[in-house]
């Protein structure tokens, strides 16, 4: 009986023992796989938390200071108005329109239009549409490449020139 | 003791110390604001303003435009005889540009408002030119 008591008992503890040593390999299996997965983003965030991705980043800004120039280039229009006292007159007032419609255009292209746009619907139609647009920006050393000016018509070709030192300055 | 030179040295310096304010009493500040305006593709409104400065105004001279001024010292009439040149060294300088356009039941209509905001330029006036340069 003693024995068989005993029997007992050493086979509960080694079944316990088993039971452990079980659990504790599919820890280390289960940890390893999580950092397995986990690995490649921690790695990735110690780069940049030790300054690795700032090395990224200077070279980028490098890369951005050593990058050739943007040029940026526009066709403005104006027009001269009905009564002008000379040909002249219409010619220089045309182009003075044809210069600020040149600057807009560039600056819709260098820093982007605000576009707002309304319906008003009455009686399942449309009464008024209309859409609304405006740029506000700052221009500096836009040049004037070519002017012609035909029929009242004045066309300016304008360029600008972006690069990095222009941003430092 | 004195020495026999030490009048001549005096009025030297003097003569130079006049000729040095003189000199620079002739700059002079100008506060110069440029503004115009576009319609529908038709310039409606130009304006330009020339006035004194009447404070001091702070800042370093660049950007200089020299320009001739056939001896007159007077900015209005020096710039009114220049003046395409003069424009185009304010638009070198830089413009706020300001657009708005409206399209309504697809009838289109924009305004385009270009401005040099109120800028101090100091004015050199020499025999016949006129050196103009922005204070930043």
């Amino acid at each position: 009986m003693k024995y068989s008591l005993l029997f007992v008992a050493l086979l509960s503890a080694s079944t316990l023992v088993a039971v452990e040593t079980d659990e504790t390999i599919n820890n280390s299996e289960s940890i390893e796989v999580v950092e397995f997965k986990e690995v490649q983003p921690v790695d990735n965030v110690d780069e940049c938390t030790r300054g690795d991705c700032g090395e990224v980043n200077t070279i980028n800004d490098e890369l951005l200071a050593l990058a050739t120039n943007i040029r940026v280039s526009v066709v403005g229009q104006g027009v001269a108005p009905m009564h002008t006292s000379s040909p002249a007159q219409a010619y220089a007032l045309a182009k003075r329109a044809a210069i600020a419609d040149g600057y807009r255009m560039i600056a819709e292209r260098v820093k982007g239009v605000r576009v707002e746009g309304q319906d008003l619907i009455k009686n399942m139609m449309v009464a008024r549409s209309s859409v609304r647009t405006s740029v506000n920006a700052m221009i500096r050393d836009a040049s004037v490449l070519e002017t012609t000016f035909k029929d009242g018509l004045c066309e300016v070709e304008m360029e600008i020139v972006l690069s990095h030192s222009l941003f430092a300055r | 003791m004195r020495s026999r030179d030490g009048n001549r040295t005096f009025s030297l310096s003097l003569c130079s110390l006049i000729l040095f304010s003189s000199l620079t009493l002739k700059a002079d500040e100008y506060l110069i604001s440029y503004r115009y305006v576009v319609k529908d593709a038709i310039l409606f409104n130009e304006d330009l303003y020339i006035s004194r400065a009447m404070q001091k105004c702070k800042g370093t001279p660049s950007d200089t435009l020299i320009i001739n001024s056939d001896g007159f010292k007077n900015l209005k009439k020096i710039i009114q005889k220049n003046n395409t040149l003069f424009i185009d060294y304010i638009h070198k300088l830089g413009l706020d540009v300001k657009h708005e356009e409206r399209n309504t039941n697809l009838q289109n209509s924009s305004t385009t408002i270009l401005t040099l905001k109120t800028t101090c330029f100091k004015v050199d006036f020499n025999d016949n030119l006129a050196k103009i340069s922005p204070l930043k």
